[in-house]
This record gives C-alpha cells, sequence and structure tokens, in this order.
C-alpha cells in the first residue's frame, strides 16, 4: 500500500486534480462508449423485432 | 481515344477556364497575405516563417483545386464513360492529375518569386523551396485525388475532403519546411528533398488504383 | 492450417453465431483485468520517485494510447482484406471499430495533456507522440465523417475500406516527420523520463490494464459487429429467428 490514509490517497501527493481528473474523464468516456453500444443494440433489437412482427400480423 | 488525346483535351478543357485558374492563384496570394497581416509583418518573423507560409496556403489552394477535379465529369456521365472506354482506369486518372497538376502549379511557380520578395526570404532558401514544389506538389496531387474520388457523389464534399486529406499532408509539409530552414542554417537538405519525391513517387504508384476503386463504386 | 475460418468470414451468420458467445465473457473478463490493473496502480504501486504520484496517470493513458494506435492497425487490415478478398464482415469489422478507435485516441489526448500539466508545466506540447496520436484521432473522425455521409451501402464500405488503407500506408511516413520535426527544431526534449527498469510493481499493474483494455475492445467491438449485421441482413429469416424466438 503507498497511502496510509484515504485522504493522502485522495490527495495524490500535490496531483490530486490531474489524477483524478485524468481517471474520471477516461472513465466516463468508456463509460459512455459501452452505453452507446448496448443502447445501439437494444435498438436494433426492438426495430427488427417490431418490423417482424408487423409483417407476420400482415 | 487515346492516352495523349485523352491528356491534351482534359489540359486545353482545364486551360481554357482562365477564370478558375485565376481564382486558385488569387486564393493562394490572399492566404499567404494573411499571415503578415494577421499574425507579425516584420522581416524577423516573416524570414524564417515564409516558407511554411507559402506551402501551408499551397496545400488549400492545390486541395480545394483536386477536390472538384471529378465533379462535372460524375455530374454529366462522362467519369461513367472514362470507366467503360476500354482503356485503363488508372492510367486516365493519372493522365487526369498530371494535367491538373500542370495548370494549378506553373502559374503558382510563377507568382512564387513576388511572394518570396514580400515574406523576405532570402534568395538560398528560394531556391530550395521551388525545388520542394516541384518535387512535393504531385503527392498533394495524388492524395488528393483519392478523397475526391471518395466524396463524388457527396453534394457539399468539400469540408469533407479537406476533414479527410488533411492529415495526409502533414509530412509533405514537414519535409518541404525543414529543407527551406535547412538551407537557411546551411544544413544539408537532400535528403528531405529525396523523402518528398519518395512521397511523390509511392502516391503515384498507388493512388490511381485505389483512386480506380473508388471511382467505379462510385459510377455504379 | 486450414484456411476454412477465413473463408468463414465471409458469412455473416456464421460469424454472428459464431461471435455471440464470445462478448460478454471477453468484455467482463476485461473489465476484471482493467480493474485490477487500475486499483493496483493507483493504490499499491510505489511513486515514481521524479513525478511522484501524478506518473498514476501512466495506468490509463498507455492503455489507451496503445489500443488508439492498434485499432487503427486493425481497421487498415480490414480495408486491405476487404480490397482484396471482398470480405463481408470487413468493412462490418471497420464500421464498428472506428468510434472505437476515435474514443481512445480522444481519451489518450485528454489524460496526456492532464498528465503533461504537472509534469512539463504545459497542457500541450508538440511531442511526436502528442502529435502523431492528434492526427490519429483526425483519422478516425474522417472515416466515421465519410460513413455517415455516403448513403449507398456498397459505395460507403469501398470508401471505408480504400481510406483506412491510405492511411495505415501514410501513418508511418506521418510518425516519422513529426518526430523528425521534433528532432530538428532543438527545443527542449520534452520526453518523459523512462528509467531503463521500471520496477515490476510499477509495471505489472500496468500489464493488466493493458491486456484488460485489448479484451474490453474486443467485447465491444463484437456487440457493435452484431448489430451491424443484424441491421444489414434484416431480410433473411435467420435475423428473424434470432431477433424474435431467441432473447438476443
Amino acid at each position: 500500500m503507498a497511502f496510509n490514509s484515504l485522504t493522502e490517497f485522495l490527495m495524490m501527493g500535490t496531483h490530486g486534480v490531474y489524477v483524478w481528473s485524468a481517471y474520471g474523464f477516461s472513465t466516463l468516456t468508456l463509460v459512455w462508449l459501452v452505453w452507446n453500444t448496448l443502447a445501439t443494440r437494444r435498438k436494433t433489437r426492438d426495430t427488427l423485432r417490431k418490423r417482424f412482427l408487423r409483417n407476420q400480423a400482415r | 481515344m487515346t492516352y495523349s488525346s485523352f491528356f491534351v483535351s482534359e489540359f486545353l478543357v482545364l486551360w481554357r477556364r482562365k477564370q478558375d485558374v485565376f481564382n486558385a492563384l488569387l486564393f493562394f496570394i490572399i492566404v499567404v497575405a494573411l499571415f503578415p497581416i494577421g499574425i507579425n509583418s516584420s522581416p524577423d518573423f516573416l524570414a524564417p516563417a515564409a516558407a511554411g507560409i507559402v506551402w501551408c496556403a499551397a496545400v488549400l489552394a492545390i486541395l480545394m483545386a483536386v477536390e472538384s477535379i471529378f465533379k462535372e465529369d460524375y455530374l454529366d456521365g462522362s467519369l461513367e464513360q472514362l470507366v467503360v472506354s476500354g482503356l485503363s482506369l488508372p492510367l486516365l486518372i493519372l493522365l487526369k492529375v498530371a494535367a491538373q497538376w500542370l495548370v494549378v502549379v506553373l502559374p503558382l511557380l510563377v507568382i512564387i518569386p513576388l511572394l518570396s520578395e514580400m515574406l523576405y526570404l532570402p534568395s538560398s532558401g528560394f531556391w530550395v523551396l521551388i525545388m520542394t514544389l516541384i518535387v512535393g506538389t504531385p503527392s498533394l496531387f495524388f492524395i488528393g485525388v483519392i478523397g475526391a474520388a471518395l466524396t463524388v457523389s457527396i453534394k457539399q464534399g468539400a469540408m469533407l475532403v479537406m476533414l479527410l486529406i488533411l492529415p495526409f499532408y502533414l509530412p509533405v509539409i514537414i519535409f518541404s519546411t525543414l529543407a527551406v530552414k535547412a538551407t537557411q542554417s546551411g544544413l544539408p537538405y537532400s535528403g528531405l528533398l529525396a523523402m518528398l519525391l519518395a512521397m511523390s513517387l509511392l502516391s503515384l504508384v498507388i493512388s490511381p488504383f485505389m483512386t480506380a476503386i473508388v471511382v467505379k463504386a462510385s459510377v455504379n | 492450417m486450414s484456411w476454412a475460418w477465413f473463408h468463414k468470414l465471409g458469412s455473416p451468420k456464421w460469424f454472428f453465431s459464431w461471435s455471440k458467445p464470445w462478448a460478454l465473457p471477453l468484455f467482463c473478463f476485461g473489465c476484471l483485468s482493467l480493474l485490477i490493473g487500475l486499483v493496483w496502480g493507483l493504490v499499491f504501486a510505489p511513486a515514481d520517485y521524479q513525478q511522484g504520484n501524478s506518473f498514476r496517470i501512466i495506468y490509463i493513458h498507455v492503455p489507451v494510447a496503445m489500443l488508439a494506435q492498434s485499432c487503427y492497425l486493425a481497421l487498415g487490415a480490414a480495408g486491405f482484406v476487404f480490397l482484396v478478398w471482398q470480405m463481408k464482415m470487413a468493412p462490418v469489422f471497420i464500421k464498428a471499430m472506428a468510434p472505437i478507435g476515435a474514443v481512445m485516441s480522444l481519451v489518450a489526448l485528454v489524460s496526456g495533456a492532464i498528465w503533461g500539466k504537472p509534469t512539463w508545466g504545459t497542457w500541450w506540447v508538440w511531442d511526436a507522440r502528442l502529435t502523431s496520436v492528434l492526427v490519429l484521432f483526425f483519422l478516425y473522425m474522417g472515416i466515421i465523417a465519410l460513413q455517415n455521409s455516403l448513403e449507398d451501402q456498397v459505395l460507403a464500405n469501398k470508401a471505408a475500406a480504400v481510406i483506412s488503407v491510405v492511411g495505415l500506408i501514410n501513418l508511418p511516413v506521418i510518425k516519422y516527420s513529426v518526430v523528425l520535426l521534433e528532432t530538428l527544431h532543438q527545443g527542449p526534449t520534452f520526453t518523459l523520463t523512462k528509467k531503463p527498469e521500471m520496477p515490476a510493481e510499477m509495471w505489472l499493474p500496468l500489464l493488466f490494464a493493458v491486456i484488460g483494455l485489448y479484451c474490453f475492445v474486443a467485447g465491444v467491438v463484437l456487440w457493435r459487429m452484431q448489430s451491424e449485421i443484424l441491421m444489414s441482413e434484416h431480410r433473411s429469416s435467420w435475423v428473424k429467428q434470432e431477433v424474435t424466438k431467441h432473447g438476443f
């Protein structure tokens, strides 16, 4: 363990702002990427399913 | 239609549109003029920056010209004629680019002495600048023509071509400006000219084939 | 070695059913490994003796920068495969991969800039590596923009393949030229002071993070490809079965 306490961990020496903003931005962007991928997946499935059901009913 | 007659007719069609040739030239000059006006007009700034300024302006002027190289042929159907003409499409594209190169770059070279005076470029750098333009601009045309083919079916494609193609122009700009800077500080520059020539030859070999693939896909 | 698997890549149906069980495990394993690497790097790895704790940005910056380049390599390879063999999966792959590559290079740029501030004193330096990642970002955005503006699908596929291959050929030249630009400038050399040997407790978490991010991207790209395949093959009966019967 490189840190003695939680505050020390959050402060990161004097570089807390930099480390946490870099990690925050990266995490948010990657989460957005996954969310976007899964949303596209769900939308594709719903669109196609609706289209097939409509064609069946006809 | 033979290859030579195709080249001659392409050249004449471009050359007769005097206004377009003139416009490209004026565009080039006004972009160059933006730098002294917008940044700094003292010789201390301009002399070392001259080659870079000329090259940036040349890159933009050339890309503007190349961007529309297929547009008219695509709209009036003569691009399709080229595809089915039985002649080699990559070779026809090569000739078309060569004709355009002559029409755009020759006037540019004529105006360079005037501009280099206005930018206080020393005479040693001037000749190297001319050499980099002659050796380096073919690669700009050959890379740009790929972008022109890619966007030929898009109505407002000019901005897209800029976005697609300008990153590929960076090495040419870097090698050329470094060559001029090298002479200004008395260093050898032949290696950089060789790099420019290599880029032009490489793009000459690859680009007509790539362009032909895209043109075929676009007209069908 | 049998080449059957390579030819099977021409069939969307085969690829879909083959890739289906892979995406989620790859993604989960990637997330786990990435998390281990990041937590290890953030909490347990010792601070750098020169840069202090800001060096911990390396555990996100380096994997992302590696992915930004690897994604383009894969893109160019797929473009080549499509131009030579007309493999149907290649353009699907390009379309799925380009946004991921763009995200990776953007994250690399931002985390690099944030790392640069405490290390170099400025957010941005025209350093060879930063500049080439910026160019990479523009190349990805160009591919995405091109695909969005071409309506004809056949043409869009060809176009994306051509521009990826051209980019792959050009990338080494671009890299070489920006390195040349930096070295001839004789400016202050803002290179990261890499010690010859990082101690194991520093590079091991990095290894975890890199492997994790590779698997993460592999999982995400498979998911994106699957949606793309379903959409483009929506007329075939297996898609209908897939969508209505199975849970997808």
